[in-house]
């Protein structure tokens, strides 16, 4: 493992198979494994040997991460995923999911116009694949920049042509060039799905999202609006995930990923955070955390989980651990269109709280109580009746009548309709079959504890 | 005396004060950079080449660079360091809750998970004179330990560490990888590469181990800290006055447990960029240019004293001192000061080689002096007003985002080797049972895991260059982890004691309040200065480590630290013709710094308005 081949590396115009053949281009610089990330994942491939089985029409599909006004975090985020892992897209270890070839400034091999190069083979549809291009940050306004540097700006053209005669291209003029022939558009993170941060009240660079900038009528070379994986960052999986079910739908292997009205998928985004939150029960009882640091619902704290759709609380922050309710954050709908400004100021309770919080208090106030009666007796062993034999209880025999009284019926509701474990009832057809042998050996008292068997049958013999 | 620049005295007590006799003690004139030699001399020469990298891949976010490369003197004549992106977060910030701060400067950047939520609560806290309770600030120290174990690993094997791979050496550098195949890597029988060509190996994007343990490894302690703050980046538990982390049990033992899984391979790493070091520096002595620069580095410390820190600026220069990573100021390998104050004075931010206007001229002075009554210069940040000018690029006059931060009108890098670096020399460090800092190196012992228990000791470097970066990167992983284990550690003590509290109860000041949160991202130096009156917020300023790091000439005529760095960097690689040139020495010395270029250029401060043009489209975008 680790080895490339030594054949393919170092002798320029050794490529002759790659379409984007860097090697043997007029200048280098920014060359330095003299091939580009492109041609290093198929050496790595062909370092494997052929592969026979083909399943599906695919067998590499190009990603192009353009970012915009962002903060990285998705990409971070996305570094992350395990479900499926990002190397595992990226090597094409994954049987029916075609190889990924993922086109990141993060992660690129070569730099400068030779990074930049495969975008413009792309737009010019010189690829020898489809390609895909996902954007993460917002898109800010470059007329407001006209006559100077752009806002977020990502290589310059003419490649190759010496400084004085380039211009440096903004990212927005990457999009609008690349997405007609995308096989797809797939906005990341809340900045580049709904606007985010940038776009928030004071935005000076008039930042927008992916769709706001594509326009409604937007559709992709397979016919697709941009598809959105919003959060702030957003769960890595969430966006391996998605890739994964998108290209097992195109391989015809995958059922078809359904996206909700917002361009989200529905099987990530369709829940509200709350449902599945580990503190929902609090809610349910009605009761609340009053401090940081509390183990209660967070809801009067400043969470806002009850009306943001997330699956953060399910899926984990990263490889199924973490979530921000489940650490003890509350929720400031950071997957939602309205963040930040409609969820701020931050830490304060939601206006909607006063009125369910306050209903599921009173509901709680009648449900607690009585939950935490059967509770209790469901924290008894079947053979416990005054004694509980652990050396930890603190207090022993302490059933009250009311108690008793309350657990006969509720045993009697229980069991209502059904059978008791243990039966008697009906009458078994073969003597020796379905008795309870215990009692027949043991008696009518059997589940009780040594102890008390033993009292009993001192008190017998006497 | 720590100023040898700035107008500023201080008498027998340290108190500060502006030097007599001086009528405008911050005026400076601001020097023209001259192109005039070199133009001419790309106009003569062929070997002369004019290098631009856009975009610098391999490193987090935006960042350009532009060369004039000599190919027959193999140096480089010229540097320009190019941020292209600006958000505009600070006016975003702008009058509103000042409890929006935390959660929304966090967004800066999402490389280092949440070094800014915590900067922004710790300037928070000055501003409404209240600090976490024991427990809340030990919490707070362990996600920014968790925070660095995995950024560290990113950089070394995913960003900086394909450089040093075989696929990269072996087409820029053929000679050496023969000599990499048959020279033993003296730590072999640690970290288990047999040559350091095997390691080159390991490094290979992809298909390396190095490199895939390396991307599975920076996800163990993002597990920790999922569990424990809620999620990375950004975690959502950072609340003024301490954390909102719910803490059980479980969550200490996850994270023990990932600590333990670090430690082992941590061990391994160390002494394998030690083998990797010390074969380049072997192979080729000239190697110890390549970003190469001298000693001079800032930080601000991190992971407070659960009992000094107190959120005061009053009190900062001891509460500072007794933080488990040192503030101080390194000028020539020498440290200057370890007081927060005095660091805090020294910073300016200038802006004629970006892409904004200098608000010094309109006369609006905000602060002449810090809370403690010390001057301060109008180019401080509590006095900045940043107003953005988008202008086309020029070498001569404006070409980055980036401002230039200085620190006594000195160029000063910033990094978690600076931060090891003035913990080593300064021989603060709380008395514990790790770790040690010995005035001339930082030791620290690992305890037994896989491997057996072993003391590590970096030792403070004669010469400063890129792979003596990468090399410090690599201890502080160590450093980071013995951090966060003595945290845990600490927080289980705590808990004994039954002090479980990790929050304290705040309300808003109406009142003007000012704030400064001192702080480190993975990447060094980070501050957070904060105005508020009337329940909002009235400036915010954001001074990050690659603000300095990847910031242009200042008006001193001083170039940014990549760019000096590109500067010293001989020219080392193999090429028959000009167009074979790469640029791989620079982009090693580039990338040793970790440019993070996100939060550099979020800077906006200003109540300009832009006009917008309707008429022309220099973008195409719109077509």
């Amino acid at each position: 493992m680790g080895e490339i081949p030594e054949k393919h590396v170092g002798e320029a115009g050794s490529h002759k198979q790659h379409i984007s053949s860097t090697a043997s281009l007029p200048d280098q610089v920014g060359n330095v494994g003299r091939r580009t990330m492109e041609e290093l994942v198929e050496d790595i491939c062909a370092s494997q040997g052929k592969t026979q089985l083909s399943l599906g029409p695919l067998e590499k599909v190009y990603v192009f991460w353009l970012a915009g006004m962002s903060c990285d975090g998705c990409t971070v985020s996305v570094s992350g995923a395990t479900e499926p892992a990002l190397e595992d897209l990226l090597t094409g270890s994954i049987p029916g999911v075609p190889l990924v070839i993922l086109h990141h400034y993060v992660l690129q091999l070569e730099a400068g116009d030779h990074y930049m190069r495969t975008l413009e083979l792309a737009e010019q549809g010189k690829l020898d694949g489809p390609y895909v291009i996902t954007y993460e940050g917002s898109i800010p306004d470059e007329n407001l920049t006209v006559g100077g540097e752009p806002f977020a700006g990502e290589g310059s053209l003419p490649l190759f042509a010496p400084s004085e005669e380039r211009r440096r291209v903004s990212t927005a003029e990457w999009i609008k060039r690349l997405a007609p022939g995308a096989a797809a558009t797939i906005a990341i993170g809340t900045c580049a799905t709904w606007g985010g941060i940038p776009a928030a009240y004071g935005n000076v660079t008039g930042s927008m999202s992916v769709m706001d900038w594509l326009g409604k009528d937007y559709r992709s070379a397979l016919g697709l609006p941009v598809i959105n994986i919003p959060g702030c960052a957003p769960v890595g999986d969430n966006f391996t995930d998605a890739v994964q079910a998108i290209l097992l739908f195109l391989q015809g292997l995958g059922p078809l990923p359904e996206m909700d009205e917002l361009g989200r998928p529905v099987w990530q985004f369709g829940e509200t955070v709350h449902r599945k939150c580990g503190r929902a029960g609090y809610y349910e009882e009605g009761t609340f955390a009053t401090e940081y640091g509390d183990k209660e619902c967070l809801v009067e704290v400043g969470c806002w989980g009850p009306v943001v759709q997330c699956n953060i609380t399910e899926k984990g922050a990263i490889s199924h651990m973490g979530g921000c309710m489940n650490a003890g954050g509350p929720c400031i709908g950071c997957t939602m269109p309205g963040f930040p400004d409609k969820f701020a100021p931050f830490y304060k309770a939601p206006p909607g709280s006063t009125v369910s919080s306050n209903a599921s208090r009173l509901m709680g106030s009648i449900i607690r109580p009585l939950r935490r009666i059967s509770q209790r007796e469901r924290n008894r062993e079947i053979r416990w009746h005054d004694t509980v034999p652990s050396g930890w209880a603190m207090e022993q025999g302490d059933t009250s009548i009311t108690h008793k009284i309350l657990e006969f019926f509720y045993e009697r509701m229980q069991f209502l309709g059904s059978n008791r474990p243990g039966r008697d009832l009906p009458e078994e057809k073969y003597p020796t079959g379905y008795r309870s042998l215990p009692k027949q050996v043991y008696g009518e008292n059997y589940q009780v504890l040594p102890e008390e068997r033993a009292e009993k049958a001192a008190k017998n013999n006497k | 005396m720590c100023f040898k620049n700035l107008p500023i005295e201080f008498d027998a007590q340290g108190v500060a004060s502006l030097k007599g006799g001086v009528a405008d003690p911050y005026a400076y004139q601001p020097r023209e950079i001259k192109r005039d030699k070199l133009e001419e001399l790309m106009a003569r020469n062929g070997h002369i080449k004019d290098v631009s990298i856009s975009p610098v891949t391999r490193v987090a976010g935006a960042l350009s660079f532009h060369a004039v490369a000599d190919l027959q003197e193999k140096k480089f004549l010229e540097a320009n360091s190019v941020a292209t992106i600006f958000r505009g977060y600070e006016v975003i910030l702008k009058g509103r809750d000042p409890r929006d701060a935390i959660y929304i400067s966090s967004r800066a950047c999402g490389v280092c998970g949440g070094v800014h939520s915590t900067a922004a609560c710790e300037a928070i806290e000055m501003a409404f004179g209240i600090s976490p309770p024991p427990l809340g600030t030990v919490l707070r120290n362990l996600a920014l330990a968790l925070d660095f174990l995995y950024d560290h690993p990113l950089h070394l094997f995913l960003l900086a560490g394909p450089d040093y791979s075989q696929v990269v050496v072996q087409a820029t550098n053929p000679a050496m990888w023969e000599k990499a195949q048959v020279t033993d890597a003296p730590n072999a029988e640690v970290h288990q590469f047999k040559t350091i060509g095997d390691i080159m190996k390991g490094l290979n994007p992809l298909s390396g181990k190095l490199y895939l343990d390396g991307l599975k490894m920076t996800r163990v302690p993002r597990e920790a800290y999922s569990v424990l703050f809620g999620k990375y980046p950004h975690p959502q538990t950072v609340v003024p006055g301490g954390m909102s982390s719910t803490v059980t049990i479980t969550d200490f033992n996850e994270t023990y447990t990932r600590l333990q899984k670090m430690m082992d391979w941590t061990k391994r790493m160390i002494l394998l960029w030690d083998d990797l070091t010390e074969f380049f520096y072997e192979y080729n002595p000239e190697y110890k240019k390549v970003g190469a620069r001298d000693a001079n580095m800032i930080d601000l410390g991190m992971w407070d004293d659960e009992y000094s820190y107190d959120a005061s600026y009053a009190r900062c220069n001891e509460w500072g001192e007794a933080r488990w990573a040192t503030p101080g100021v390194v000028m020539n390998g020498e440290l200057v000061t370890t007081k927060l104050q005095q660091i805090n004075l020294g910073l300016e931010e200038f802006v004629e080689h970006s892409y904004y206007e200098d608000w010094t001229q309109n006369g609006n002075i905000r602060f002449q002096t810090d809370p403690a009554g010390s001057p301060l210069s109008p180019n401080h940040p509590w006095n900045k007003e940043t107003m953005p000018k988008p202008s086309k690029e020029s070498w001569k006059d404006r070409y980055t985002w980036d401002t230039a931060p200085r620190w006594d009108r000195q160029v000063v890098e910033a990094g978690c080797y600076a931060r090891i670096w003035t913990t080593a020399a300064a021989r603060k460090m709380p008395k514990n049972q790790f770790m040690e800092s010995t005035g001339h190196s930082l030791k620290f012992h690992m305890p037994k895991t896989m491997l057996p228990e072993m003391d590590f000791e970096w030792k403070i470097p004669k010469i400063w260059n890129a792979f003596e970066r990468n090399r410090a990167r690599a201890y502080c992983m160590g450093y980071n982890l013995m951090i966060g284990y003595t945290m845990v550690l600490k927080a289980f003590d705590l808990l004994r004691q039954g002090e479980d509290k990790v929050s304290t109860k705040f309300e808003v000041p109406k009142g003007e309040r000012i704030g400064v949160g001192f702080w480190g991202a993975g990447r060094g130096y980070l501050s957070h200065h904060l105005v508020l009156d009337k329940g909002a917020i009235v400036n915010y300023q954001i001074v990050t480590p690659s603000t300095f790091n990847a910031s242009p000439r200042d008006p001193f005529g001083n170039p940014g630290p990549y760019e000096e760095a590109v500067l010293n960097t001989p020219i080392l690689e193999d090429f028959d013709k000009p167009s074979d040139f790469t640029g791989v020495d620079m982009l090693r010395a580039i990338r040793s710094f970790d440019p993070c270029m996100p939060c550099t250029t979020h800077i906006y401060g200003g109540e300009k308005e832009i006009i917008r043009e309707v008429n022309t489209c220099a973008c195409d975008a719109e077509g």
